[in-house]
This record gives structure tokens, sequence and C-alpha cells, in this order.
């Protein structure tokens, strides 16, 4: 194998097949991959749920992950957060020219790694090489189908006055380490991205709890902007205990120099969850004890006033409104 | 310790919170105040007869529009790499802000300080790099060292576009607007505490210096509240664990050798004598008025921004016909919901609360 992509290995001939066999097909090993033009599936016994997202982050490595990873991660949680179990995924990665053989093969060893964390099988694949500078070294979208649990519907317009409100773990952290990695700032901090995949935490509280009303991943625009949504959605007001909400303290550092709130970093490991209140307990002593999910948080509570808005309690016990971030804080980060 | 401070903190909130005089009004004067105050809710604890005012602190807020048709003056006919901190890119001008300047082919680049703006300086020798210098005693010092290092290194295509100012004078013209104000504390790390006896010695000006922390925030302010109460003009330290009674004199040095006093015009608040600082003739070479021989602006303003009254707390920005409507942070049209540090972005952000109960 070459030491870098170069045009030929998107022509479709001997360099395509070398590429495909020896790096894709080293290490997705699902018996439903074949060499034919589509995978042949059995339907799931309910309701399936499908979703698809591109991944562009840049850097393409940080600490905690990778694009690969992101890319699987980011497909299973918007699949998890339906309640539907992650069953098949497909990917299409378009490298840039000149890309490095051996990143590629760290990339796709990733994605297979947290695939097979989630316990997804991916089916299908395309590859294509642009140009070099037409993308920058690789994007990666990816598209997956979900079987949904039965008697379970969590949605965005569900919240109710009275619900918790659970975060499920601490915030922040994928923004604060792509930004210190990019290095703009000269801030020397270690912060891991809690990238992860959430199945099994969300099959764990749905099956005992089919009633919760919400799960949404946070991603861009971080917690906050979740917590906005919902409230809009549903048409409701929340309240949050700002002491409540963890935060790394070196997420905390960081934000504190540069004026960023955590609660509007990006996340690719958290869920937020509305959850009727007589279940919330529960739900946090199972989030306990699941991966990813050890330091899930009760941060507050839906309330009927001041809909649409979400607000905080201070330190000083005062209500304050959270302010919404106005632009783009930070580009590329999923 | 622990103990000490929750229990100096529970007094002050007692001090504010059951305050019974006659009504007071407390203007701070630092965009960072104002921030916090909202972002801890200390609006919620005050009781009717206590007003806070949020008065002319921000740099940006105060920045007139002509000096922004300067920079743009600069960037479109003369070709300079301007090279500012973020929020002046979006301040509108007469014309145009220097980000839509930038969007027709302006080079505008965002610093974090003024020696980063000397660096691209030496690194584009045959480009005329220009420094919009704004703030208060806290950032003067950075743009007279890049000045200096300038002229040690011989570096002749750089200048400052300057609108620098210091607040002394800004209290005595707005005293009238406030019985007490909480002084910034990073701006007094540099000036110590000599201004302010000044202040209450010759002009009857009373104020506390007040730091960040809820604690140190509700101390000043119920240091205020004791001390108007005894009748007496003041100047208290709040924020000793920072400002010295001296302050940083290498600052001032520096500043005094670089630069000197002048008449500043103030956005909203016209022209406030001695207010302003500029370049000493011996520095004329980096002076980008001088250099370019930039003509004499006469900006046109935004009918119906109220952006003055607003820094002099006569009105609230919801008050103001544009607020939420025509201004907003996304489409600013006065300076004060511009820059994150400005009254109005800071009601907009924080304000919904406040306008929910009303």
């Amino acid at each position: 194998m070459e030491e870098f992509i170069t045009m030929a290995h998107g022509a479709g001939g001997k360099q395509t097949s070398q590429l495909i066999n020896g790096i894709f097909k080293k290490y997705f090993d699902s018996p439903y991959l074949t060499a034919d033009d589509a995978a042949v599936l059995a339907p799931p016994a309910g309701a399936m749920a499908m979703s698809t997202d591109g991944f562009i982050v840049s850097p393409r490595e940080f600490p905690g992950g990778n694009i690969g990873k992101l890319s699987i991660c980011g497909t299973v949680n918007d699949l998890s957060c339906m309640g539907a179990k992650p069953l098949y995924i497909s990917c299409a990665c378009v490298i840039e020219e000149g890309f490095p053989v051996e990143k590629l093969d760290l990339i796709v060893k990733s994605m297979a790694e947290t695939a097979a964390e989630a316990g997804v099988h991916i089916v299908s694949g395309d590859t294509k090489v642009a140009g070099k500078g037409q993308v920058d070294g690789i994007f990666i979208t990816t598209t997956g189908v979900g079987e949904l649990m039965p008697g379970v519907s969590p949605a965005g317009a569900n919240a109710r006055p009275g619900d918790r409100v659970i975060v499920t773990g601490d915030v922040g952290r994928h923004g604060t380490a792509i930004l210190l990695e990019r290095d703009d700032y000269g801030m020397e901090a270690h912060v891991t991205s809690d990238c992860a995949p959430l199945w099994e935490p969300v099959h764990k509280v749905l099956s005992t709890y089919p009633g919760v009303h919400v799960i949404r991943d946070a991603t861009r625009g971080g917690v906050g902007t979740v917590l906005y949504e919902i409230a809009d959605q549903s048409g409701v007001g929340v309240r949050l205990d700002s002491s409540s909400v963890p935060v790394d303290p070196q997420v905390a550092g960081v934000c504190g120099m540069l004026g960023l709130d955590p609660l509007y970093l990006a996340c690719e490991g958290r869920l937020v969850m509305f959850v009727p209140e007589e279940d919330a307990e529960g739900v946090l002593d199972i989030l306990h004890g699941c991966k990813h999910t050890e330091n899930a948080a009760d941060i507050g509570t839906v309330t009927e006033e001041h809909s649409g808005v979400v607000t905080l309690i201070t330190e000083l016990g005062t209500e304050t409104v959270l302010p919404q971030p106005t632009g783009e804080l930070l580009p590329r980060i999923c | 310790m622990e103990e000490n401070r929750k229990s100096a903190i529970d007094r002050a909130r007692d001090i504010v919170e059951n305050y019974d005089g006659p009504d007071i009004r407390i203007m701070e004067v630092c965009g960072t105040h104002t921030h916090e105050i909202f972002r801890l809710g200390i609006r919620a604890l005050l009781p009717e007869n206590i007003q806070l005012i949020s008065g002319p602190g921000c740099p940006v807020c105060v920045t007139p529009m002509s000096f922004m048709d300067e920079a743009v003056y600069l960037a479109m006919e003369k070709n300079a790499v301007i090279c500012t901190f973020g929020d002046l890119v979006r301040v509108p001008g007469s014309e145009m802000s220097l980000w839509q300047a930038r969007a027709k082919g302006a080079q505008v680049r965002t610093v974090y300080s003024p020696l980063d703006a000397l660096e691209i300086a030496e690194k584009y020798p045959d480009r005329e790099v220009v420094f919009l210098a704004v703030g208060f005693e806290t950032t003067t010092p950075g743009a007279c060292i890049a000045v200096e290092n300038a002229a040690k290194k011989e570096i002749k295509n750089f200048s400052l576009l300057t609108a620098n100012k210091t607040m002394r004078s800004a209290y005595i013209q707005l005293r009238t607007s406030a019985d007490a104000y909480m002084y910034p504390g990073h701006v007094s790390t540099m000036t110590g505490m000599g201004v302010y006896r000044e202040l209450a010695r010759d002009y009857g000006i009373s104020g506390a210096v007040t730091g960040f922390t809820a604690s140190e925030i509700l101390t000043a302010l119920a240091t205020i509240i004791v001390k108007l109460g005894e009748g007496k003009p003041f100047a208290e330290n709040c924020y000793p664990r920072v400002v010295t009674e001296e302050g940083s004199r290498p600052s001032r040095e520096i500043v005094g050798r670089v630069m000197e006093p002048c008449d500043a015009e103030w956005r909203g608040l016209g022209v406030i004598p001695d207010s302003g600082m500029r370049l000493r003739d011996e520095f004329s070479g980096y002076d980008a008025r001088k250099k370019f021989q930039i003509p004499k602006m006469t900006a046109k303003g935004s009918p119906g921004c109220r952006c003055g009254e607003i820094l002099l707390g006569e009105i609230k920005p919801y008050d103001c016909p544009l607020y939420g409507r025509a201004c907003t942070p996304e489409h600013p049209v006065g300076a004060c919901m511009v820059s994150g540090e400005g009254t109005c972005s800071a009601y907009y952000k924080y304000g919904s609360l406040e306008l929910i109960r009303k």
C-alpha cells in the first residue's frame, strides 16, 4: 500500500480495491458488508428510526478521539435519543488527495472499534478522493438505522412542568478539547473529549423508565442550546441550579479565561434528559452504573412560568436568565 | 477562613437587602461589573431605593462613530492593514463597519495585543499596519510599549489610530448622574487609589474600588451604602487583594513617556476635556492621523440611537426605540449593543427575566 492517498485510489481500479481491502475491509468485518452494491438486511420487528450526519471536525485528532470515532458516536447517539437501538450504519468518506494512509488507517480503526462498542454493524461504505485543497483531509458522512424500543417515545415537545433535567456528565469538554488542540490561544491544559457512544445507558434507562419525556444529545451549541430548544418546543421554562451543573475544573478555567460558558460548548457524549420527577432518582442511579454516564447529575427543573426561557439560580440564590450566545462560538467542532 | 468569608458576605448582603434610607444611585463604570451584576442576579437583591446605573466603562461603547470612519478610511483609501481588538470590527461607521469593509476587500485583522500588530508590521514590511488603540488605563500601556518597540527597532510601517481614554475626567463630568461610583477593579490596579482620593477631596466625588466576585461586589455595595449614610465624600478600596494605594508606577511611566493628555470625544457624551491620550510629538511618525493626513470626519450618527442617554443612566436600554428591534447583538446600531461588555448587550442577553416580571 502506498503512503499517501492519490486520485487513483478513487478511480475505481486496482488502487481503489487495495484501499478498500487494505483498510476498510480489514477493520469493518460485518457479515452484512459484501462486495455487492448494497447491503441486504432483515427489517427490524419494530418501527425504524433513521438518521444521517456529516463530520468535518478540525483538527481530525484530539484527546479522547478522532473524526472516525466521532462519526460513529454522532449517528449512534442521534438514534439512541429517539429510543432506537442502533443496528446498521453506512459511511461515506471524502478523502483529500495526499492524505496519509497511516492516518486513514487510524481513523477507520476507530470507527470499527466504536461501532463494536455500540453494537452496531457498518454495512455499507463509499470512498471518494477529492483533489488537493477541495476538502480538508477527510470528511465523513454516516447514516444509521435503528429499531425503536416498544412503548417509548421521547421527543423534544414532551417536557412537562415539574420534570427534572438530567445531564449525563460534565459539560463542554469536547468543545474545550478541540479549542485547546487548535492552539490559537497558547494555553496549556489537558482536557479529553467526552466523545462516546451512549446506547447502553439509554437502553438501560428506557428499559426501566419508558416514560422519560425527552432525550437529546448536546452536540453543537452544547447543553444550553438544547435546553432552549426543548423549552421552545415544549412551551415550558427551564430553571437550572448553577451549582449542580458538572464542569471539569480545567474546562472551567479555560472558559473563564476566554469568556466562554461551558453550557454552550459542544459535547459529543452527553445527553440531556427530561424525566418525570418521581423517576429522576431511579434514572440517576442507572446512569451512575453505566460507562460514560458515571457523573450524571440533576441540574434543574421544568417550570410553567417563563415559557421559552432558561434561567439559572445563582450562587446568591437569585434567578437570572441564562444568556443565549450570538454568532458562532467555534466553527468545525464536529 | 471559609466561615469568616461566609459571614462577611452575609453581613454585606444584609446591609444591601435591608437598606431603607433615602434613594441612592450607584454607577458602575466597568463592563465586566455590568455583566457580573447581571450574571449573579444582584439587582434582584436590591430594594427599590437603590438604583444601579451602567456608566461609560466599556471602551468600545464610548468610541465615537467618527473614529470608525477614520479606520474605514485607512482600510479602504490608504490600503492599510487594520489590526484591532475583536469587538470594534462590528461597530457601525457612517458608511460601513470594518466588518463590511473586510467583505469589500480591506485587510482587517483581529489581534489580542498591540504587540501582535507590531509583529504583523515586521512580517509585512511593504504594508502599512495600523493598530486601533482604544481602551482605558489598562490597555494604553500596551499600545505605548508597541510604539517604543517600533521606534527602537526602527519599524516605519506601523502606527496607532488613538482613541485611548482616561476615566478621571469622566468621573467629574458625570458626577451629577450618580451618588457614588463602583470604581473599576482592573483600571485601578494601574491608577492606584490616589486619583479617587483627589476626586473625593477636590470634587466631593465618592466611590469604592470593586472586585468581581459575588462577595466583592456585595461588599462594595454595602460599603457605599454605609459611607453615603455618613455624609462625607469617600474613596474606599474594596478590592485590596489586587489594587494597591500606589498602583502600577511602571505602567504610568511608560504611558507618560509616549503619550500626553488631550480632549477626547466620547460617544454619546461629547467632548470631555483632558479625557483622552494622544502620542507625543516625538512619536508623531507613529500617529496614523498625522502620517496619513486623515481628513476631519463628521460622522452622520444613527437616527434614534440613544446610546448617550443609556451611558449616562438617564434611560434604560429598553426605553430606546431601537433596542431589540432595529438594534440587536446580531445587527447592532449603537455601540452599547456591539461589545460583549456593553450595557444594551447585557440587558439583551440577561434582561428578559426583568421584562417578564415587569
